[in-house]
């Protein structure tokens, strides 16, 4: 068994042996990314509409389906249209707290089934155990949004007490609901993200994962033949919800 | 053949791969798709070009320090919960991951897409060991029901055709499926789900692990990746040393460029940071995280020949833009990283004699060094590992003398004019419309499938002497 000790020693070893090197530094973090953050979203304020535009033409070109609604009010609407669509009424959702809103009597009110999820963790296995059926069962998952990314038409999803990884991953159809707040242009303006995010251990209150969406999930494995939905869901959908939902 | 055998010479497995027809036509399809696919991404991407040097930038400054940032990693992950383990050997890999399983007495282990798993040949080991390894992407799915390994880094059952995916899914499930790639995906689809829902074991690779947050990142478009890192109970990353990068901000300058290069996608379908096991409040995720830091001849090359080869991301551009690969496919290269890279890869993990014959197999074009993200001058150090082994004695004798001798005639001037008028009085013969079709002899195998240039009627140096009495300065 090799330990760290004597791994970390063969590789000083190693590296006390290079020369000529030019010299090398990797890219330039935010210094305060905090204020960087703020800066952004300061910007986005005035041109949101912009980066929204750009957002659904990439989502759309990668597959997702772009909806858009004044208020919360008329989401499950939609959300029961798609499901209607696709006969499909097994629905689960990020708890409330995370979702910024209670949608679950409007859903079962136009005969979808809202499975039940407990805010946070199962007390014991056998309850760990059922709820991962219950969600293995559900058709189609109702998550939030954590950033919304215009140039790659990209959603960031953080796990979390009441924001399980498999909403967005087991059920067939995906369904996102976000606002402005959660846009951002670029790749380069989700790293400051995640650096705030990681900076001072802020992360602790979160979950383990934070998982970036592209559209569905897809395969060209045989043939190349593109094929959607091999492991995640075959359709993922976005609400645009025009008055923050938080606000 | 679809499944080199080292036995048989390299020449041999190249010519096998030429006569197949179909493989013939499944790599002229996807290399071409996957050529133009790459070149549209970069094409809508300007700043692209500026981020592929930034990225470099970034591979050589985290293997300049790469002791403090895997210190930094190691002191993360283990902050976060996981545990760390050292393989310096393949052996040593399989055996951590082993002891890992059977200490969660996992008896079926889902594992996504790693080549670091293929290198050590992990599946093998599982099995040995009574665990079931279940390749849950769908090409590894694919080659592993057709007992085969991978040959292309991203679309390991390239030269698979629908209608054998579904023979061999007949098989394994014992009814007749149609050669639809819809239909199969379907398939695999709830087959796999069923076994992501009852494995105790869940194993992957890691395209990145941040040493300032201890987060390993995975990046694939089916979803297995996530599935394999929430589900099973205990999670084993296995990654090469060389992987770390330092920060978030690094992280998404080759995520920008990653995607592009391998499928002409702008990202992946998911992009997936883990950070060490399930915490406090989340309803799934593994109760256990170990991260197996791999050498097997990597850290050698930290001050050797191939330390370039330790920037490479496997997006597997070098691949798909290479003449050799494109006419041979991955298995006649006969070894876990086939292409350009994987040339280079081999020596580094099995050393220089594994590609005596390898080596050579490159028109070093320059392709494969255009194509790389990072630039990798893979040429510059083909031609540096052809020399190693013909230092070493292993070319061919007639071959060595050859060279030696045309050598000597290129650094002695007088010599080599003389050489020319002899050349041009020799080659007669055997010029037609100004080149030289065929030689007679053994010297037959230059011109057996191309043409040489014919010396001309008068050389450079002479014109030049002309030039210079009619324009005297």
């Amino acid at each position: 068994m090799t330990t760290r000790e004597e791994f970390m020693a063969r590789i000083r070893a190693e590296m006390g042996k290079t020369r000529g090197l030019f010299p090398a530094t990797p890219a330039t973090r935010p210094e305060y990314p905090r204020e960087e953050a703020e800066a952004i979203r300061a910007q986005l304020a005035e041109r949101w509409p912009e980066a929204l535009e750009r957002f659904r033409r990439e989502f759309e070109k990668v597959g997702g389906v772009f909806h858009r609604v004044p208020t919360l009010t008329e989401v499950p609407e939609v959300v029961t249209g798609i499901a209607r669509a696709r006969e499909a009424r097994r629905l689960v959702s990020w708890h409330p707290s995370q979702l910024g809103a209670d949608l679950g009597q409007a859903l079962a009110a136009r005969g979808l089934t809202p499975l039940p999820m407990p805010p946070g963790e199962a007390t014991n296995p056998t309850e760990r155990a059922r709820l991962r059926q219950l969600v293995a069962s559900a058709e189609l998952g109702l998550t939030g949004v954590d950033l919304a990314i215009a140039e790659t038409g990209t959603l960031v999803l953080r796990s979390g007490a009441g924001r399980p990884r498999s909403t967005s991953l087991l059920p067939a159809y995906h369904i996102a609901v976000f606002d402005r707040t959660a846009l951002v242009e670029s790749l380069a303006q989700v790293g400051v993200f995640l650096e705030l995010w990681h900076a001072d251990g802020a992360t602790e209150d979160r979950g383990a994962v934070i998982s970036f969406i592209t559209g569905p999930s897809r395969t060209a494995d045989i043939e190349l033949t593109l094929t959607r939905g091999v492991h995640g869901p075959k359709e993922v959908h976005v609400i645009f919800v025009e008055r923050e939902i938080r606000g | 053949m679809s499944q080199a055998d080292l036995s048989v010479p390299f020449r041999q497995r190249a010519g096998s791969a030429m006569k197949d027809a179909f493989l013939q036509e499944a790599l002229t399809i996807a290399t071409t798709k996957f050529i133009g696919l790459r070149r549209e991404a970069f094409g809508d991407f300007p700043e692209g070009e500026k981020l592929r040097d930034v990225a470099r930038e970034i591979k050589e400054a985290t293997l300049q320090h790469l002791d403090r940032y895997l210190e930094q990693l190691i002191d993360n992950v283990e902050r976060l919960g996981g545990k760390v383990h050292f393989a310096s050997t393949a052996a040593e890999a399989r055996g951590v991951i082993l002891e890992i399983a059977r200490q969660a007495g996992a008896r079926m282990a889902v594992k996504s897409k790693s080549m670091a798993t293929e290198e050590i040949h992990l599946n093998e080991a599982l099995e040995q060991a009574g665990i079931t390894p279940v390749e849950t992407d769908l090409g590894e799915y694919i080659i592993q029901l057709a007992h085969e390994r991978p040959s292309h880094i991203i679309a390991p059952a390239i030269h698979k055709t629908k209608g054998q995916v579904a023979d061999l899914f007949s098989k394994e499930l014992r009814r007749t499926v149609a050669a639809d790639p819809e239909v199969l995906t379907k398939i695999a689809r709830g087959e796999l789900r069923e076994k992501f829902l009852q494995a105790d074991l869940g194993i992957t690779g890691a395209n990145f692990a941040i040493a300032d947050t201890g987060t390993i990142v995975l990046v694939t478009n089916e979803g297995n990746g996530r599935m394999v890192t929430s589900l099973p109970r205990v999670h084993v990353a296995v990654m090469g040393v060389e992987k770390v990068v330092p920060s978030m901000t690094d992280l998404m300058v080759f995520l920008a460029i990653l995607a592009k290069s391998a499928t002409g996608q702008k990202l992946s379908v998911y992009t997936t940071l883990v950070q060490g096991p399930r915490r406090a409040g989340e309803l799934e995720g593994p109760e256990e995280f170990h991260l197996v830091v791999l050498d097997n001849g990597r850290v050698d090359q930290l001050a050797g020949p191939l330390r370039e080869a330790l920037d490479c991301l496997r997006c597997g551009a070098c691949l798909n833009v290479c003449p050799v690969y494109r006419q041979i496919g991955g298995h006649a290269y006969g070894h876990t990283y086939p292409g350009p890279i994987g040339i280079l890869l081999t020596a580094m993990l099995s050393g220089p004699a594994s590609v005596k014959e390898l080596a050579h197999a490159s028109s070093l074009c320059g392709a494969c060094a255009e194509a790389c993200p990072v630039r990798i001058d893979i040429p510059r150090m083909l031609i540096e590992l052809r020399r190693e082994v013909d230092e070493t004695k292993i070319a061919p004798r007639t071959e060595r003398a050859v060279f030696k001798a045309f050598g000597r005639l290129l650094t002695r001037p007088v010599l080599y004019r003389l050489a020319a008028r002899i050349a041009r009085l020799l080659q007669r013969p055997f010029v037609r419309d100004g080149a030289i079709r065929s030689l007679p002899l053994f010297f037959g195998d230059w011109t057996r499938t191309r043409d040489l240039p014919a010396v001309a009627p008068r050389t450079f140096h002479e014109r030049w002497k002309e030039l210079a009495r009619e324009a005297p300065p």
